[in-house]
């Protein structure tokens, strides 16, 4: 093995992606996340996502939640959780400018689910990070080779950037171009419109291993006109042909034991991570397993690991898998079992099935001889096993297992109708204290695209049945005649339509007096959106209707927002070369679609936004103006009536510069405003600034300066922080260590000293060592610390 | 008629293109139209028919009208400057690759002497991209597939995306999925890929090598060689 580090080409992207240009959000006040980081964000690429967790024996699960400033809804996915952190990819075609807003869901072991930033909704506002543009100078300028991500042998390797479709103002020869921070522009050759490297003619300047380019292009005045960024590897000849030949696979297995200390109680963890990757012609093989000292039966699953193996036409992974179906239906939520698709173009089919939900018993609180009505955590008990026929208990989890599939026909370019079918189950044997339940989804869906994708027309429905207790199985005929026997013996004429509908429906799950929803005829559990977007003039108008009934259910997404219906219209228009983004968006919805509250509510929400990315010398910078008002259609105030407006002004700026040496500079300020005119006149204000500049003095030393002030009142009530955080990275011994320390102390309300040590040796070439001390204090507290030491080998 | 006139038309129109690309190549313009992006075994190149064949070595340039020449069990990939696509030299071929900048747009025009080649090509905007073989023009647009050559036919595979083909007596579109069989007529007949076409075709995407290893006497001889199909990859 020649490479240090070589995970898979895959993972090598995800993790470059998340280090050359990484946006984290370190200065949000939580005790359970420690850092979110994104890749570079810019429009229609993917966006990695790292969310860093502290007291990982207390999460179950991880979701983010994202939308872009025109979407209507949060798109809610759950993260991939391994050890401290959990990772997202979030697909390029989900990313568009000007700003992302995100908040993330942490569901904890207790069953208890908090937010990231802290109180969100109610107490905090989501988080933005900036979407830049895509810019035409990226088409004009082209690295030819190496692509990005790829690896080329060391002996061959050369670098080779196309100016063919640059204006006429460009100076190729002025083309300044970095290897691994190492000036090569002079030993470049310039052909016309092409400049070529050839690494073998400059023995000493390329060195096995990850690969960064740094381009920046001027213009015949000397004035900076573009910068390119790219990754690549680069491997020995013989390992490359190793790798070149025959099946190829990568490895590594990373150990870890982490002792965390909270509030005087320590635990230890011991987490083993091996993951391994192989690839022969088009077949590509995955595996990974995490194994910790966390997994415990009275707790929802706590290792993961799959194996998967798919090509150009297949998919098929078995174990921890995260399926997407329609995103009403399934949309990655982890299931442990199996999951693959078959897409052939013209007909495709995706499927998975397996557990969603591990049973775990609940426990008694009281019992009860007799009780006057059950309640949602009054149950009916065995009184034989438990004295009384009634108990209030803490509810337990049944193991829930779950189906679905979707057949679809065309390839999803320009046309793809799809069917999906889920359904899913509770196994009444698996736990006692609870009420086992049942739930199935119909839908369909269609994609139209025209005129090269500049038409696009979206739409998915889907009908949802559920049943809250199959305890006693679907209806017998004797049941049906006890049920429906009148005084004088005859049966009622409703029996042979129930039976009717048993015999239908009982094909498909269990059907007894607890199958909902109970009014269908009020499409009560129909969900249907659609949408319509159209490319023209520099425009990208889109326009979407949804609705969903107050009783429309999924067990396979657990996160859809029922009751509501609406329209959503935006604009974003692009002027100057995509330098100049301007965005409008509308949107009325409204609830109590079925009229099962006492009032209607209607949720109206203006966004417009100006962007300029001027690629050059100068801050990147977003501004944006919001108004979100609720109400209702009465004018009486009453307990529950809404009536309250939010006016929320933002302001993003980042700046890449060079003042001596490089630095990374980005300054966010977003303030709002909620006047609350109903009874419960909870009017808030929320202030929030922060600063961060990174600068980079040399190959090896680089600094992290951050400061946020943050200052909110919530019904009178005043709430304010100031955080400073300042460390630095520093690369020694040949870069075989590095050490990096971050110090953040917090003072107002929130009152924290944090401390951090990072540090990582290359012991052997295979041979990681990673070191990790965290310390912190926060007022009237005890202090807490997280320390730990993991070895990562590379096979 | 109407198609023959077609297709005098489109070999006119392809050879007055490269007869002013030729023209135009005694003006000074060092921009090459394509890159040597990876070399396996044998691979030569030469400037223009008068010139001798010359080693290929990874990375190196090829101007307007240059030949790339692929021996037994060799492969060339051709790596287009402006980035548009990439072509895969399969063995004992023979690549003239031409092309014009105009405004910016590199109208591409490769001629296939003989053997077969893969090709991936993204979306085109104005400009042409056009493969030309002794019996056939195929225009591309966002076009995978591969073309084979041989002394009484050509074979045109198309992966995805559309292929338009001009011969002397016919024209047509050829979507993905679809293979036509070219004669020296000009006849086009157009059926589904098959397996054996399939596997031709996946032939033309192999990319990667095998070596082996002998350990001798004098040391260790290492031979590096392009698999056959069905043994490597």
């Amino acid at each position: 093995m020649k490479i240090k580090n070589l995970i898979s080409v895959k993972v090598f992207i995800i993790l470059i992606l998340l280090q050359v240009l990484p946006q984290t959000a370190y200065s949000q006040i939580s005790e359970i996340v420690s850092a979110v980081t994104f890749s570079e964000s810019k429009e229609g690429q993917p966006l990695s996502v790292r969310v860093d967790l502290k007291q990982v024996s207390q999460i179950n699960s991880v979701t983010m939640a994202y939308r872009n400033l025109s979407d209507s809804e949060f798109k809610l996915r759950e993260m991939e959780l391994i050890g401290s952190s959990a990772t997202l990819v979030i697909p390029g075609d989900e990313i568009l400018v000007p700003t992302l807003t995100y908040y993330v869901i942490i569901q904890q072991t207790t069953g208890e689910e908090v937010a990231y930033p802290e109180g969100y909704p109610s107490m905090a506002e989501p988080l933005q990070i900036m979407v830049t543009a895509v810019s035409q100078k990226d088409k004009e300028i082209v690295v030819l080779s190496p692509a990005p991500g790829e690896l080329v042998p060391l002996e061959d390797m050369f670098i080779s950037i196309s100016f063919i479709k640059a204006p006429e103002n460009v100076d190729v020869s002025k083309t300044k171009i970095e290897l691994n921070g190492v000036d090569i522009s002079k030993m470049a050759l310039v052909a016309g419109d092409l400049i070529i490297f050839y690494a073998n003619n400059f023995p000493g300047v390329a060195k096995e291993g990850a690969q960064n380019l740094n381009i920046e292009v001027f213009d015949k005045e000397g004035k900076s006109y573009h910068k390119i960024k790219s990754n690549f590897q680069a491997a020995q000849g013989d390992y490359y042909t190793s790798l070149s030949t025959k099946f190829k696979y990568l490895a590594n297995v990373e150990a870890e034991s982490r002792n965390e200390n909270f509030g005087g109680a320590a635990i230890w963890y011991n987490n083993l991570t091996a993951n391994a990757n192989g690839s022969y012609g088009d077949w590509e093989l995955r595996g990974y397993a995490y194994l910790t000292s966390e997994e415990d039966k009275k707790l929802q699953p706590q290792h993961r690991f799959s194996v998967g193996i798919n090509n150009t036409w297949l998919r098929l992974r078995v174990g921890d898998t995260y399926p997407r179906f329609p995103d009403m239906i399934m949309d990655g939520k982890r299931v442990r079992g199996v999951s693959g698709a078959l897409e052939l173009g013209y007909f495709n089919i995706n499927a998975t099935f397996g557990e969603i939900a591990r049973g775990l018993e609940g426990s008694i609180i009281e019992t009860y001889p007799s009780i006057s009505a059950l309640g949602e955590n009054i149950i009916k008990v065995d009184s034989a096993k438990y004295g009384n026929p009634y108990a209030k208990v803490n509810l337990g989890t049944y193991n829930r297992e779950v189906f679905a599939v979707r057949p679809s026909f065309g390839s999803g370019e320009n046309f793809q109708l799809g069917f999906t079918y889920l359904h899913a189950i509770d196994d009444k044997n698996s736990i006692e204290l609870n009420t086992p339940k049942e739930n199935i989804v119909a839908g369909t869906d269609l994609k139209l695209a025209f005129d090269n994708q500049n038409i696009i027309f979206k739409t998915q429905a889907s009908v949802s049945l559920h049943n809250s207790n199959i305890t006693e199985g679907t209806f017998t005929d004797e049941d049906l005649d006890s049920l429906f026997k009148s005084d004088d013996g005859s049966l009622s004429g409703d029996r042979d339509q129930f039976e009717t509908l048993r015999d239908l429906l009982g094909n498909f799950m269990t059907v007894n007096q607890f199958i909902g929803p109970i009014n269908p005829e009020k499409l009560s559990s129909l969900g249907a959106e659609a949408e319509l977007q159209l490319s023209y003039f520099n425009n990208s108008v889109r326009a979407s209707y949804i609705y969903r009934g107050n009783d429309y259910q999924s067990f396979g997404q657990d996160f859809v927002r029922n009751d509501v219906k609406g329209l959503n219209v935006s604009d974003r228009i692009r002027l100057f070369d995509n330098r100049v983004f301007l965005l409008f968006g509308y949107e009325k919805l409204e609830d109590n679609l079925q009229e099962t509250k006492q009032m209607t509510t209607f949720f109206e929400t203006m966004n417009s936004s100006i962007s300029y990315f001027p690629r050059n010398n100068f801050p990147n910078l977003t501004l944006g103006y919001s108004t979100f008002k609720n109400y209702n259609d009465i004018d009486t105030l009453g307990e529950f009536s809404t009536d309250d407006i939010t006016n929320r002004i933002s302001a993003i700026l980042s700046y890449n510069f060079i003042a001596e040496i490089r630095h990374n500079a980005s300054f966010n300020v977003s303030t709002s405003t909620r006047e609350d005119n109903s009874l419960i006149n909870a009017d808030a204000k929320y202030t929030s600034l922060s600063l961060s500049v990174n600068s980079f003095w040399n190959s090896d030393l680089a600094s992290f300066l951050s400061l946020t002030y943050y200052k909110s009142e919530i019904s009178t009530e005043p709430y304010n922080y100031t955080m400073l955080s300042l460390g630095g990275k520093y690369q020694m011994l040949d870069d075989k260590l590095e050490l990096a320390v971050y110090l953040s102390p917090s003072f107002g309300d929130y009152k924290r000293q944090s401390f951090d040590f990072i540090g990582q040796y290359e012991a052997m070439k295979n041979l990681r060592l990673i070191m990790q001390i965290r310390f912190y204090t926060i007022s009237g507290q005890s202090a807490n610390s997280i320390s730990g030491l993991t070895l990562r080998y590379d096979i | 008629m109407k198609r023959k006139l077609t297709y005098i038309s489109a070999v006119i129109i392809s050879l007055l293109l490269i007869t002013t690309i030729t023209a135009s190549n005694s003006e000074p313009d060092d921009t090459p139209v394509a890159l040597v992006k990876k070399i396996v075994k044998d691979v030569t190149h030469r400037s223009g028919q008068e010139g001798a064949w010359e080693e290929a070595k990874t990375g190196i340039p090829l101007k307007n009208g240059e030949e790339v020449r692929t021996g037994y069990k060799s492969l060339a990939l051709v790596l287009f400057t402006d980035g548009s696509g990439l072509i895969r030299v399969r063995e004992n071929s023979i690549l003239h690759i031409y092309g014009e900048n105009v405004d910016q747009k590199l109208s591409k025009n490769t001629f296939i002497q003989k053997g077969k080649i893969g090709f991936d090509v993204q979306k085109q905007e104005d400009e042409e991209f056009k493969f030309t073989t002794p019996t056939a023009v195929a225009s591309i647009r966002g076009t995978a597939g591969s073309i084979g050559v041989t002394d009484t036919t050509t074979i045109i595979t198309c992966r995805r995306g559309l292929i338009g083909i001009t011969t002397q007596t016919s024209s047509g579109d050829l979507p993905g999925g679809k293979t036509a069989n070219i004669n020296q007529k000009g006849d086009i007949v157009i059926t589904e890929t098959t397996a054996s076409e399939q596997e031709q075709h996946n032939q033309t995407e192999q990319t990667e090598t095998k070596t082996i290893k002998i350990r001798t006497r004098e040391g260790i001889l290492e031979i590096d060689y392009y698999p056959p199909l069905g043994q490597g990859n």
